[in-house]
């Protein structure tokens, strides 16, 4: 009776403390962007047609041929490359994976977003893997990511790799429906000093010092640091809704080539941040990182890698929650060819992590202090059936976590190359969501009078997926589609005490549910100087009670996602100095959340008088005076403002 | 008019994929890079002899291109002026060059060959270490199977040619002198 009602409140009131955590373990690879064929050799006419950057992006064989990726291949994948991030106008990296048309990205307010793939959206979406540099960033509390402290400098990102659908084989657990690569460039590619900054009205005002230069023969290092400011989003009323973000980062980066097959990187960061609040202390998050990696190379590609880092997260939540979060993670991956048909990729990986939260009488996780560690391996073989035409991978990625023991998650993907410009791909897999603290953990005051705890018996969440997938690429035009089909077993519940206990409730496992769909993508360059992106996605996401579950909700708390996302970008030289774009995304309705459908409009328009001095002027959701993106109906749901700024970038 | 039809095919960014999914030949690449560079560089007046001299590619030292170099320019002009593949065995043998590769097997110290071009209107291309650095004016440089430009604007000013923005935008701008 008043389950409906409890549950609602329940799962809204812990998923809108401002949580935000992200997923597991995962490796630490840096894939290469694009799928290569090393077999066709060019003709001089066909090299002609590309422009410089194209041959410059182009894929060159000197040393060694090798095979594509083909895990990455057979798979959804899409790059956002620094020149999209840099001409979209994007002022933080959730902005920037707006450019990738196969993920569900929504503004939740001034810092908080939430995004996910393929589905089960939320501001705790747990089902996306997110990397920077090969370190994940995760929060065991909920396995997903609190992104308001993800704030990769944009103009250090290389690129960053979206692939939706399932990645736990090579990734692990919780690369549930995607995983998502940021990749930051490397310090030959930042030297020099670069000074930007800039202001607006909902970028109230920013700006970024790095600076790059030599140390040595064979090192390199960067150092930069950023600050920014951001304007509270609007309540319904129209009030300020008083969540203004400031935050300050610095960090740094070093490259040494120690020989030419052995290279060494280490690189940190440092962030302090506050974000208000309206009826309670500023929020203040801090934190920082520190990593090592390893390559050894031989034959023109790492086929020996280790990296080492050391993560620490503090946040503190006035009158909520608080938590200090440290993480300690290993991992080694070796790539060996067997044979002239066969490349085996394994990995071994461990983590740590120290989690001591504050609890109040609202939330808490009991206990405050657990200390929790993963250990991990995978292999992969990539065999070759056809040369150059037909491809298998096999492989399986083994976990041990300390909620639910040995776990595994297979996956077989086929690439078949039907002719140089056409490939068709198609992928099983089984992929985990294993356990959070919120899961198992959890104790929050739903009402004055009942209580949600975690499940003691809570197991992980299991996806079964089928992946097919084509792209075409033809002179101007490249398309890619994506088809998906997964049904998920044993997803989070609410589940009432049995006999029903109006004043607890536990989380269970007690729902099923499947998600399909397609995604597809067209990449057209009409002119030399005018190009154009579009997306399309549907996507549909049922889940329903097992037998025996007390749980009517429909998913109702696990998944607030549209059916359908269209996209268009324009990039477009007006003259050598002068780039123009626009970028429309059309955004259908999330029904249990009744936020509307939407369409905005970002541009940018960036003159560059001289080649070391950039003058941007960006609009970002230039249709409407404000907006809703997401978020429970109700007087404090967030709406995001239009807003202007512009911007100098000075490299010299 | 023909100049502008040549740049916008070479220009026409047709097969914008095609360089993500295909591999080329380290040298191919290249010699394409060098018969474009003929599009974002100008030459003094007074290196051009007339309207339809030819536009000379020389290659000092071995030629590691093969015939794929003629190939590539074979047919094309820049505006009234055909391409035209020269090779030379020593810098003495350089008379009117407009695109000079210096090849690795033309010794390993490109100062001695900069030095006897210094100033003349020759757009100076080598994939030697260093090359931007010690003088010469575009360097290839070969990174993780890609290849990217090291530009040295202040030797391509001293020698009056000017290279185009859109060039330099996407290239590694080095500044000797500025260390």
């Amino acid at each position: 009776m008043a389950d409906m009602k409890t549950v609602a409140a329940a799962t809204s009131l812990v998923f809108t403390l401002g949580l935000v955590c992200s997923v597991p373990p995962g490796f630490a690879q840096q894939p290469d962007s694009a799928a290569q064929r090393p077999d066709s050799s060019l003709s001089p006419q066909a090299l002609k047609k590309l422009s410089i950057e194209q041959l410059m992006n182009l894929q060159v064989t000197s040393v060694s041929k090798r095979p594509e990726r083909l895990s990455q291949t057979a798979s959804a994948i899409q790059v956002i490359t620094q020149e999209d991030i840099r001409r979209s106008g994007a002022s933080s990296l959730a902005e920037a994976l707006r450019l990738a048309t196969n993920l569900q990205v929504a503004q939740v307010d001034s810092r908080q977003w939430a995004i996910s793939a393929r589905g089960f959206n939320s501001t705790t979406a747990n089902k996306l893997l997110v990397l920077i540099d090969g370190r994940t960033v995760y929060t065991p509390l909920f396995s997903g990511v609190f992104w308001d402290v993800q704030e990769v400098p944009l103009a250090d990102i290389d690129r960053i790799e979206v692939i939706s659908g399932p990645g736990a084989t090579l990734w692990g657990a919780n690369a549930v429906n995607g995983v998502l690569n940021v990749i930051t460039k490397d310090v030959k590619d930042t030297q020099g000093l670069l000074l930007s900054g800039g202001g607006g009205t909902e970028q109230r005002g920013f700006g970024t010092v790095r600076y790059g230069a030599v140390l040595g023969s064979r090192a390199r290092a960067r150092l930069y640091g950023r600050g920014f400011g951001r304007d509270a989003t609007t309540l319904p009323n129209g009030q300020d809704a008083a969540d203004d973000w400031h935050l300050w980062q610095g960090g740094f980066r070093m490259d040494w080539d120690a020989a030419t097959v052995n290279r060494v990187t280490l690189q940190g960061d440092l962030y302090d941040g506050r974000i208000g609040q309206p009826n309670a202390g500023d929020v203040a998050v801090s934190g920082g990182n520190v990593m090592a990696k390893w390559s050894h190379t031989v034959s023109d590609e790492p086929n020996l890698a280790g990296q080492l880092y050391y993560d620490r997260t503090h946040r503190d939540i006035p009158g909520t929650f608080g938590e200090d979060l440290d993480t300690y993670d290993v991992d080694l991956q070796h790539r060996a060819r067997v044979g002239t048909r066969h490349e085996v990729v394994w990995g071994l990986g461990y983590r740590l992590i120290n989690d001591r939260v504050v609890n109040s009488s609202a939330l808490a996780f009991l206990p405050a202090h657990v200390a929790r560690q993963w250990f991990s391996g995978f292999v992969q073989d990539e065999m070759t059936l056809v040369p150059n035409r037909l491809q298998v991978a096999l492989g399986t990625k083994i976990e041990h976590n300390d909620y639910t023991g040995f776990e595994i998650q297979p996956s077989g993907r086929v690439n078949w190359r039907l002719s140089p410009s056409r490939t068709l791909w198609a992928a099983v897999s089984r992929a985990l969501r294993t356990p959070s603290r919120i899961d198992r953990e959890l104790f929050a005051r739903v009402s004055p009078t009942s209580f949600l705890a975690g499940g003691p018996g809570f197991h992980s969440e299991e996806e079964l997926a089928y992946e097919l997938g084509y792209r075409h690429q033809q002179r101007s035009l490249a398309i890619s589609v994506a088809t998906f089909y997964s049904r998920y077993h044993g997803l989070r519940s609410v589940e009432q005490l049995n006999p029903p206990a109006a004043d607890t409730l536990v989380i269970g496992n007690g729902q099923d549910g499947e998600s399909y769909g397609a995604e597809l993508t067209a990449d057209y360059r009409v002119t030399d100087r005018w190009r154009l992106r579009a997306g399309y996605a549907e996507l549909r996401v049922h889940v329903w009670p097992n037998p025996g579950s007390t749980d009517r909700s429909g998913g109702a708390s696990e998944s607030h996602t549209p059916d359908r996302q269209f996209f268009l970008n324009s990039s477009v030289d007006l003259r050598a100095d002068l780039r123009f774009d626009a970028g429309l995304r059309a955004i259908d309705d999330i029904t249990n959340q009744q936020v509307p459908a939407y369409a905005e409009l970002n541009a940018t328009l960036t003159w560059q008088p001289t080649s070391n001095l950039d003058l941007s002027l960006v609009g970002q959701n230039l249709l409407h005076r404000r907006h809703v993106e997401f978020g429970a109906p109700g007087a404090t749901r967030r709406e995001i403002e239009r807003g202007v700024y512009g911007a100098v970038a000075w490299r010299f | 008019m023909a100049l502008l039809r040549v740049t916008a095919a070479l220009l026409l960014v047709c097969a914008a994929r095609l360089g993500a999914q295909t591999k080329a030949s380290e040298a191919q690449v290249k010699a394409v890079f060098l018969f474009n560079f003929a599009q974002f560089v100008d030459w003094p007046p007074e290196a051009i002899p007339d309207s339809q001299a030819p536009l000379i590619i020389g290659i000092l030292g071995g030629d590691p291109f093969g015939d794929f170099l003629d190939a590539t320019v074979r047919g094309e002009h820049r505006g009234a002026r055909p391409f035209v593949v020269h090779r030379y065995q020593r810098v003495e043998d350089i008379t009117r060059c407009d695109i000079l590769f210096i090849s690795r097997s033309a010794g390993d110290r490109p100062e001695e060959i900069l030095s006897r071009l210094k100033n003349r209107p020759i757009l100076t291309v080598s994939d030697a270490d260093g090359f931007a650095e010690r003088g010469g004016m575009i360097r290839f440089v070969t990174d993780r199977s890609r290849i990217r430009l090291q530009i040295n604007p202040e030797a391509a000013e001293a020698a009056h040619l000017t290279i185009s923005s859109k060039l330099l935008r996407v290239a590694e701008v080095i500044t000797p002198t500025g260390r």
